[in-house]
């Protein structure tokens, strides 16, 4: 190895490092807010974390798998997979086999850190020893890999079907700038490496390119230019990076071992929200999950915008965004960062303000305890009071269907809210206003609590989530009338008549996205007829757009959703549709050629008295 | 001084009178408000209305009526639950006329 | 050269569209989906605001219109449109040549269970108007024989005028139609309490008012404005609904032994059927859409197409039959042109 210059140094990696110094302490510094953001004791935890062997190797893994090698992307489509992991692990490998090669090759060099990306500038070497042989094929290889992600990525701009996508990102003016220069960094790497390959040394590409340049450039003064080009790529891409949605790779490595700590998002715009918005890759796999995506009109308030908005602070879109969603969550299902759009939603919309506030304290609850604690009496096992919620009393064949399974499995229950109660305030929490749900919970905690039931049974998954995530109901448990169901059954308590009806199951999303509960309702639904399974299903099931979650989408806007999630379901050709939501029941109700049934609904009705009451 | 008797104000509402300001701001936020045809079925299913009174029709009437206490007294009690949302026959998105109430009015005005 | 004129349903629009063209010495075909001819009114019992037996009346209808030629139990298969006529296939395999049409399809009554909230379907004791009035002609229902009547609410407009129920328009006669209804329970049932719950009162035709303040006065029938909105189910198993009194502004619950929707009228199936095969165009109301909607109601944007009847929009009975003449006019008069 002989290094041709002594001075280890050219003008022309000043883009380079001055690139990579701006965007070095511009994460830094980035870094070092979003963790002071964070409330003292998430800090705590987080720090923790950090030194929590398993915390600190599930981040390594994580890492590693979500940031380099894309294993999300990969599970949705191979060739967006192969895309991402192309550009982002073929990158690292590079780095990575560079900064071996300044190691092994040049020692005293390795404190320059632009070394190892000019590294074939600076030396003379023949890849004729083994040692050059092996990782200068390598680095080409690699090199080869980025290439054809970078390839990849030009056809997807222009046919993004081909990715199994039907929209993407319409990219604003930096990110198109980011983009052109990092499309534009291999391609000059691999030129200036070909011009310097008869010196430095190469492998298959860039030797060989080489012989092909000879032919017509045999002056070395030649190279400089394409050095320099290589060198301001790479400048370019660094310097507009923090406003480019480039800044996702980063600021995943913060988002990761953060998510892992188990923070959650406490402010709108700080701490961990700012690190999901900035983890932001604008992929655009959150526009064609997202169910309002059906018209137009909407595709622009798709979480990516959200988070393209939130880091412009254009507050009048961001509110326009985040009170239209439904909440469905499943661009959070879906998003292979790890974003949650229908929470960072909720921050959003907490931080309005409202010049009228609830005041519930003029609520009596005796009564309603009174009511609650009327139990049946039957002396069967569990006391089981059971909270239909709002939306069940405009569907009474739900709440009817369970008093009937509730009295056929000779269960000793209360209708706690047979003549009216108070609301779960899953609504009001949506909404984002969180004292209000609060005085809700504490209402609903005080009677459910003065009742002395064993277990709160629900008909409404809205009720359910939030029941299950922010009610300390030490000692009772909560229970979803399709696990409830499904229980019964399994202890043989119901038995249900099967038939050949084909039932497709659509998943509401506060149970199935919102609560994991997807194999219960299926096992219900088996137990009596066939289960025709929707086209898009479990976490990936389409809202039915009755979702109290947008706050300002109207009764006619919600139309084509609903009549997109029909379709969907109807995929399995089946004879009823199954849910088990009040809303969802009512909303495709309106709009669905089939019966829509509740599963509790579907289980009276095939159910006959058993032997127990 | 006590009389032992007080001029007590009209009960009559006196639409010449009566400032719609903020009604008009609330109406460009709110198209819909207009399109509420006094039906009751949102009182009749709202959870809040037997503890308060509260009734978004009745709501929407004080507010054209300048009699915005009234109004306010009844929305504190709103859960924002959307039964009345589900229910209102001309699609009135009424969840998000009370947040916007909540928004463009204020109590110490 | 005998033309074709080809009735398509045999309601009382047809019927007496049918008996109008016989007297004006034309031979029209009547093509009549069910079994028996009548329409929705065969299977009424009286009609307001005389309390006129509806059997006399279909009868009357069904005798003038006898001479027509009437295919029963028939639908038609498809329609082609020939140069200047249309060649109808119809269901028993008879093909029909004409160049004229009246289309009397009428409505279809609003599915009821479609407004969940109201439990139709779900509750025994909650029925709609058409049940009720099959049950006034003398049919058996279950559901109103075996309850003692002590309390009985009607609710007015349920899938009229609300959006949620896909109809927006105001179906026309449920108002009256309840009315009347609940004049006939207090007869049946002096000692029950009898309830209207309605948005607004329509009594526009010729009598209604009337008929209106008898209910009041003379059967002591409690007229409450308010949409009810819940309807739920006690311990005892009786229904029990909830509504707002807009007028005292306080909410209302009353126990029902019988609680009667006031379905209304939406476009029937049959209707977008035959429109579907012309094609005819459907109007914003989702009726069947007229050449105009003031002074040609009975005529369609084709020519020699015509409509009768409920198929562009809710009827009374004398509006339909009304219609039904204007439109043998309007046919008679097409045909002299033609000449």
């Amino acid at each position: 190895m002989r290094e041709r210059f002594l001075t280890g140094y050219n003008d022309f990696v000043l883009p380079f490092v001055l690139g990579m110094a701006f965007i070095i302490s511009y994460c830094v510094v980035g870094m070092v807010r979003i963790i002071l953001q964070l409330p003292a004791e998430d800090r705590k935890r987080f720090f923790i974390s950090l030194v929590t062997p398993a915390t600190l190797w599930k981040n390594i893994k994580d890492i590693f798998l979500k940031c380099l090698i894309h294993v999300d992307i990969w599970k949705r489509n191979k060739l967006l997979g192969y895309m991402h992991s192309s550009i982002a692990f073929g990158w690292f490998m590079l780095i990575v086999i560079g900064h071996i090669e300044v190691f092994l090759y040049t020692p005293h060099r390795a404190k320059l850190f632009y070394y190892p990306i000019f590294f074939r500038y600076f030396v003379a070497e023949t890849e004729s020893t083994m040692k050059g042989a092996l990782i200068f094929f390598l680095m080409d290889l690699f090199l080869l890999i980025v290439l054809s992600g970078i390839a990849l990525a030009i056809i997807k701009r222009v046919r993004s079907v081909m990715f199994g996508m039907r929209r993407t990102t319409n990219p604003s003016f930096f990110d198109l700038v980011g983009q052109y220069s990092l499309w534009a960094i291999f391609p000059l790497r691999l030129l200036a490496e070909s011009f310097t390959a008869d010196i430095s040394g190469g492998s298959f590409l860039t030797k060989s390119l080489n012989h092909v340049f000879t032919s017509f450039l045999s002056n070395h003064a030649n190279m400089l230019p394409a050095w320099w080009a290589y060198s301001c790529a790479l400048g370019v891409f660094f310097f507009v990076l923090p406003f480019t949605r480039y800044m996702h790779i980063p600021t995943e490595i913060l988002l990761i071992p953060l998510r892992n700590a188990g923070i959650k998002i406490r402010n709108a715009r700080k701490g961990l929200a700012k690190a999901q918005v900035y983890s932001c890759p604008s992929c655009g796999l959150c526009i064609d999950a997202c169910p309002m995506g059906v018209m137009k009109a909407n595709i622009r308030d798709t979480t990516v915008y959200l988070n393209r908005q939130i880091r412009r602070q254009n507050e009048a879109r961001i509110e326009e965004i985040s009170d239209k969603c439904l909440l469905c969550g499943k661009c959070t299902a879906i998003c292979p960062v790890g974003i949650e759009g229908d929470k960072l939603r909720i921050a959003q919309r907490s931080i309005r303000k409202y010049n009228l506030s609830p005041d519930y304290s003029g609520i009596p609850v005796s009564g309603l305890a009174a009511a609650a604690g009327d139990f049946s009496g039957t002396g069967h096992g569990e006391r089981i009071l059971y909270f239909a919620g709002c939306m069940t009393a405009l569907t009474p064949a739900i709440s009817r269907s369970m008093e009937s399974i509730l009295k056929k499995a000779g269960a000793d229950y209360s209708f706690m809210d047979r003549d009216g109660g108070i609301c779960c305030s899953r609504p009001m929490f949506m909404a984002g206003r969180f004292d209000a749900a609060k005085q809700l919970i504490e209402k609903n905690t005080e009677i459910i609590r003065a009742s002395g039931a064993d277990v709160l049974l629900l008909s409404c998954p809205i009720c359910y989530k939030i029941f299950k995530e922010k009610y300390r109901l030490d000692g009772i448990r909560i229970v979803h009338h399709t696990e409830y169901i499904d229980s019964l059954i399994r202890q043989g308590v119901l038995t249900v008549e099967k038939d050949g009806t084909r039932y497709a199951y659509h998943d509401p999303c506060e149970l199935g996205r919102g609560c994991g509960v997807y194999d219960e309702p299926r096992r219900v639904v088996e137990a009596a007829g066939v289960l025709a399974e929707a086209a898009k299903n479990r976490k990936e099931s389409i809202c039915c757009g009755g979702s109290l979650g947008s706050l300002t989408l109207g009764f006619d806007k919600r139309r084509a959703m609903t009549e997109n999630a029909v379709t969907n379901l109807m995929a399995g050709s089946p004879d009823r549709i199954a849910t088990a939501c009040p809303l969802c029941r009512s909303t495709f109700g309106r709009y669905s050629g089939v019966p829509v049934e509740d599963i509790a609904e579907i289980i009276d009705r095939k159910t006959t008295k058993t032997d127990r009451s | 001084m006590d009389f032992g008797f007080r001029i007590s104000p009209s009960s009559a509402i006196n639409l010449d009178n009566v400032d719609l300001t903020l009604f008009e701001r609330l109406h460009e936020m709110e198209p819909d408000v207009y399109k509420c045809m006094a039906c009751g079925s949102c009182s009749a299913t709202c959870p809040a209305s037997v503890y308060s009174g509260m009734s978004i029709r009745k709501v929407i009437l004080c507010l054209q009526r300048g009699r915005e206490k009234e109004a306010f007294r009844m929305m504190k009690n709103c859960m924002l639950c959307g039964k009345c949302t589900m229910v209102c026959p001309r699609g009135i998105n009424t969840r998000h006329l009370i947040l916007s109430i909540s928004k463009l009015y204020s109590e110490t005005k | 050269m005998k033309e074709n004129i080809v009735i398509i349903g045999g309601g009382i629009a047809g019927l007496e569209a049918a008996g109008q063209l016989l007297k004006l010495g034309y031979s029209p075909i009547i093509i009549e989906r069910t079994e028996r001819l009548g329409g929705h009114v065969a299977s009424w019992h009286r009609l307001f605001p005389d309390m006129s037996p509806a059997k006399e009346l279909v009868d009357g209808l069904v005798a003038a219109a006898s001479g027509a030629n009437i295919f029963l139990n028939t639908e038609i298969s498809f329609v082609n449109r020939l140069k200047d006529s249309y060649n109808i296939m119809l269901s028993n395999g008879i093909s029909i040549i004409t160049r004229i049409m009246l289309v009397t399809t009428g409505f279809s009554v609003f599915d009821a269970s479609k407004k969940e909230e109201y439990g139709y379907g779900v509750y025994d004791q909650v029925i709609t108007n058409r049940d009720l009035e099959h049950w006034f002609n003398g049919n058996a229902d279950p559901r109103i024989d075996n309850s003692a009547m002590n309390a009985v609410g009607f609710v007015h407009c349920v899938g009229s005028r609300d959006e949620k129920a896909r109809n927006s328009q105001c179906s026309k006669v449920c108002c009256i139609t309840a009315v009347k209804q609940a004049i006939e329970i207090r007869q049946k049932f002096p000692e029950a309490s009898v309830y209207c719950f309605y948005m607004d009162l329509r009594m526009f035709g010729k009598k209604y008012e009337d008929f209106y303040i008898n209910a009041q006065r003379d059967y002591g029938i409690r007229f409450i404005r308010g949409r009810v909105s819940e309807v739920s189910e006690n311990i005892e198993g009786k229904v029990v609904i909830k509504a707002e009194d807009t007028l005292s502004g306080k909410p209302v619950k009353v126990t029902l032994d019988l609680l009667v929707l006031m379905a209304g009228m939406v476009c029937s199936q049959a209707s977008s059927r035959v429109a579907g095969m012309i094609p005819l165009p459907t109007d914003s109301d989702g009726f069947l859409k007229s050449k105009d909607n003031v002074y040609g109601v009975v005529e369609s944007p084709k020519e020699g197409i015509f409509y009768a009847g409920a198929c562009t929009g809710p009827k009374t009975v004398p509006e339909a039959l009304a219609e039904a003449r204007a439109a043998a006019l309007d046919v008679h008069l097409f045909i002299n042109g033609l000449k």
